[in-house]
């Protein structure tokens, strides 16, 4: 066993020690960045022995920096290696590696050094390298031990063999290094820069055989600084090494650097794309259902620690398709189990919401609703062809991967159709609703200083803004705070991005000027202010989406709601067709608002106008609704009766019905401020 | 009496350099530096504001081109270095586009041909150069590797890149130091998007030219109009992931069916006033780039210019 931390040490001293000893001047041919490793970290030119050890002594005896001259000081005298060797490769070559990794064609880079205890091992991993889009380079044994095993190398091979000693592979990090200056704009002497792009943007990754000197282990420990993960097979202990094993390495390699192969194909006999998505299976059509009411169903996605779950494995517990009989209904629990290194437990409800879209994609496959209300069916087309339980399973594994790169690295899908067992796993599934449905409802405005935009719906309403907060979701419905969030880190660049609220304006209207600020940038100098609460005073913007239209009814003093579904006339002599036509596509309308219903239930609804109790009406159907959420809420709230003051079409069709109405019942918005 | 051309606005358009000199490391005779408006196209007063440039659109495989223009121009379309020169001498344009049409083929696989086209067309013109590359998301990594190479040192304009494919092009432009095209399907909050993920993967916004999609006049050039003006907009009000200078071209143009079904007696005529009615409307809604097909097009739109501005604004050579 080597122990690496002391042999950085001594390597450290022996390379400091040969530095000192260096003669003569040397340089590299074709290349404009001189050393490139010394040059980017300090921008001066190294060709001999003074600005070597000035460079040496500027890096604080960086060991890259040592092994960089000392390389090219033994270059100059002895020549340049003999094919297959490259040595130093030239900046029209690496122009071109630079354009495959921007490009994607690489995935990302590898350099393997040390001698392979069998050329067996080291030819699997490059194999596995090769496989999975990776460039390799090669110094030191490592490269005859591959060529013994007919391994063939090259760049079309993507296996590059820099040099036949270990030191060769500091070529690696020069590559690395001017990448950085002519993709990444580092510019050289700029080492904060460069130490970021490396980090963030080098996907790079080293794997260590045994038997490296002291030197070279310094040498390759001091790739750690660019944020490459150094990883040990055997030999080696202590450090910052990780140690693995030939099965693992690559994949333990690329997953600690983010590096991810794409899933393209989805491996079942029918066919997946959002193209199918809107295409329902009517009961003739069916082969099975499950749930719907008429077996229990249910689905959970959770997260996991990644080495609790298999990428991609499916499991079925209980009968496969060809033991149902035909148009009959089935127990199913659809259990999905995720880990990623940047996935978080909040993300769970969203990414479950993905559950729908994704088996909807499927041609034969069909679902709606959520959670432990799901309804899901097969089609008899689907089955003749030979789908499967397992393939909704194998469906799911590949989208999840393939939407979500960033996020998960590994999806794995349980599919029980046996109904004791699908029985026992809902009691769990029912304890994770009630504990996220807690996390969510429990959240105030107050408690958070960042919101979330959304601007998905300029593209057909340019300036309209969503200012979405925990109590104020998306006025479609269809977006929460927390979904933002998530969207947000999910797509830093996409339709959702945070806004910080700032100091406060207004507190009853709910007014920042955080908000303001970012409002106007993006209504695009449009909308100057816009107050959360308030419908009356600089009320957001409406693109088209609302669930429901809230506005003034001056006769009353108060304020109705109306719903997207309801087709009649309301009070205010419009039906909500008119109303949408009237205040939608981006416009800021003083009066009128465009909301969720969610919204209705929040404390923040209609603060600015003084709460809940200025709502005079709704739909019947919009109060049956809400009815049973809404009335506990105004109990808790001192107000059981006011459920009941709320008119509808039923009671008050117009607005002297209204009038004549809220005078009788003596609803509390007659006697409030007036609104104008 | 006086209005304030500015409004309220207070940003203006990125610059954008195309082309490049001797001085400036290429071989071009002139370079042009287009962006920097501070208002609406044609309001701008101070002296030596630029009027758009008319680029002459040609191709290496003429299968793929309009009759009307291959009829025009004769055996020239079959020599795309003989086309770009007389492009440049005769037809009077200020840049040359070429289409690497013959990239369209089926399982095309030559990719040295490409090259040796750049090349040969870089040798043929000294105008600046706008390269289009494959059609073919499967060969765009090889082609574009090849153009951008090819075109080392001259500042290119290399097209097109899309939401779905722009990897490969601007791994092209940041190797070489061109600038790309970013085409989005006549969608501001698209053409934003687009311009933002070509800014994440590392291009700079003064490398970005926007083409918001041209329809041709007749056939959904309104909704190019109207992107347009919203991306002017947007950009002068202080968005800078859309103040880039935006380059149109109507390829349909000469195939809508008033110039088809004309007679031959005046189909020519009619294909000319198309082009360059859709051209010049294209020019007052923002382009900085127009273009064209029929050589007969560009003396027009010339002539509409100079009489709605002063000269172009050329930054090197004559």
């Amino acid at each position: 066993m080597t122990d690496v931390e002391l042999a950085i040490k001594k390597g450290e001293s022996q390379l400091k020690a040969e530095i000192t000893k260096i003669e003569g001047t040397f340089s590299y041919e074709d290349t404009a960045y001189h050393l490139p490793i010394s040059y980017a970290l300090t921008g001066i030119p190294v060709y001999d022995r003074i600005t070597s050890l000035d460079v040496f002594s500027r890096t604080k005896d960086n060991p890259l920096v040592a092994s960089e001259c000392i390389l090219a000081k033994e270059t100059a005298q002895e020549g340049k290696e003999v094919s297959p060797y490259t040595g130093f490769i030239g900046d029209s070559i690496i122009r071109k590696l630079g354009y495959s990794l921007v490009d994607g064609s690489i995935l990302g880079l590898a350099l393997i050094v040390g001698s392979p205890k069998s050329s067996g091992t080291a030819a699997a991993i490059c194999r596995e390298l090769q496989e999975k889009y990776m460039l390799t380079f090669l110094a030191g044994p490592v490269v005859p031990s591959l060529s013994s095993a007919g391994v063939k190398l090259g760049l079309d091979y993507r296996l590059i063999p820099l040099g036949s000693k270990t030191l060769h592979g500091v070529h690696f990090v020069d590559i690395i290094a001017r990448v950085a200056m002519m993709f990444g704009g580092v510019t050289p002497g700029d080492i904060n820069r460069l130490l970021t792009y490396a980090a963030e943007r080098a996907k790079a990754i080293v794997i260590v055989f045994p038997g490296l000197s002291d030197e070279e282990i310094a040498l390759v420990d001091g790739m750690r600084v660019l944020g490459f993960p150094i990883l040990s097979l055997g030999d080696y202990s202590g450090g910052a090494w990780i140690p693995s094993t030939p099965e693992e390495i690559v994949s333990t390699g690329m997953e600690s650097k983010g590096i991810r192969v794409n899933v393209t194909a989805i491996p079942i006999p029918m066919g997946c794309s959002p193209a199918f998505e809107g295409k329902s299976i009517r009961k003739e059509e069916m082969y099975v259902e499950f749930g719907g009411g008429r077996s229990p169903a249910f689905e959970l996605l959770c997260m996991k620690n990644s080495n609790e779950i298999v990428d991609g494995q499916v499991t079925v517990i209980g009968p496969e398709i060809d033991s149902m009989v035909e148009g009959s209904a089935n127990p199913l629990a659809i259990i999905i189990e995720v880990a990623g290194k940047t996935m978080k437990k909040d993300y769970e409800p969203v990414l479950e919401r993905r559950i729908h879209n994704f088996v909807n994609y499927g041609e034969g496959s069909w679902h709606v609703a959520q959670r432990d209300l799901i309804w899901v069916r097969l089609s008899k087309e689907a089955v003749a062809k030979g789908v499967k339980i397992e393939h909704l399973g194998k469906l799911l594994a590949s989208k999840f991967r393939m939407d979500f790169p960033q996020l998960l690295d590994a999806v794995s899908v349980t599919l029980i159709t046996d109904k004791e067992k699908v029985l026992a796993a809902k009691k769990e599934a029912e304890l994770v609703y009630e504990e996220r449905d807690a996390r969510i409802k429990g959240m105030r405005d107050g408690d958070v200083n960042i919101y979330y935009s959304c601007t998905l719906c300029q593209t057909f309403a340019p300036n309209h803004v969503c200012v979405i907060t925990p109590e104020r979701p998306a006025l479609c419905g269809a977006i929460s705070w927390l979904d933002g969030k998530i969207a947000y880190e999910m797509s830093p660049s996409g339709a959702n991005q945070p806004i910080e609220k700032g100091p406060e304006i207004n507190a009853q209207n709910g007014e920042f000027e955080g908000v303001n600020r970012f409002v106007k940038k993006a209504s695009h100098g449009e909308i100057d202010r816009c107050s959360l609460y308030s419908v009356m005073e600089y009320p957001m913007t409406c693109c088209g989406c609302f669930e429901c239209i809230a506005l003034m009814l001056p006769e009353v003093n108060g304020i109705m709601v109306v719903n997207r579904e309801f087709k009649g006339l309301t009070p205010s002599g419009m039906s909500f067709s008119t109303l949408a036509g009237t205040i939608g596509g981006g416009a800021q309308t003083p009066g009128f608002a465009g909301i969720s219903k969610g919204y209705i239930l929040s404390d923040r609804f209609l603060q600015g106008e003084g709460g809940i109790e200025r709502l005079v009406w709704m739909p019947a159907q919009l109060k049956e609704e809400l009815k049973s959420r809404l009335s506990k809420k105004l109990a808790e709230q001192g107000k059981p009766d006011l459920f009941d003051k709320i008119a509808d079409e039923t009671n008050a069709a117009t607005i002297e019905d209204l009038m004549v109405y809220m005078d009788r019942i003596k609803h509390p918005a007659l006697t409030m401020k007036p609104l104008v | 009496m006086a209005y304030d051309l500015h409004f309220d606005w207070s940003s203006s358009i990125t610059e954008v350099m195309l082309g490049a000199t001797k001085a400036e490391g290429g071989t071009r005779r002139l370079s042009y530096r287009i962006g920097g408006g501070t208002t609406l196209p044609f309001l701008e007063t101070t002296q030596g504001s630029s009027a758009p440039l008319i680029a002459f659109e040609i191709c290496d495989n003429p299968q793929y081109w309009s009759p009307i223009v291959r009829n025009y121009c004769g055996d020239l379309v079959n020599d795309c270095g003989e086309w770009a020169k007389t492009a440049d001498s005769g037809y009077g344009s200020d840049m040359i586009r070429l289409y690497l049409t013959s990239t369209r083929q089926r399982n095309f696989s030559d990719i040295p041909s490409v090259g040796k086209t750049v090349e040969s067309v870089l040798s043929n013109t000294s105008l600046p150069l706008i390269i289009e590359g494959s059609n073919e998301p499967k060969i765009d990594s090889e082609v574009f590797l090849k153009c951008g190479e090819a075109g080392q040192g001259e500042r290119l304009l290399l097209g097109t890149a899309e939401a779905g494919r722009y990897r490969s092009i601007a791994a092209a432009a940041m190797a070489y130091n061109h600038s790309v095209i970013a085409q989005s399907p006549i969608d501001v909050n698209l053409a934003k998007q687009l311009n933002i993920l070509l800014k994440e993967i590392g291009l700079s916004r003064d490398h970005i030219i926007i083409d918001p999609y041209t329809g041709s006049l007749g056939y959904g050039f309104e909704y190019s109009y109207s992107a347009m003006e919203r991306i002017r907009f947007s950009a002068l009000k202080g968005d800078t992931d859309l103040a880039m200078p935006i380059i149109c071209s109507a390829v349909d143009t000469l195939t809508v069916k008033e110039i088809r079904e004309a007679g031959p007696a005046i189909q020519d005529d009619i294909a000319v006033q198309w082009e360059f009615t859709t051209g010049l409307a294209a020019a007052i809604a923002g382009s900085e780039i127009i273009c064209v097909r029929h050589p007969k097009t560009i003396p027009l739109l010339r002539k509409a210019f100079a009489s709605l501005k002063s000269g172009k604004n050329t930054i090197g050579g004559q």
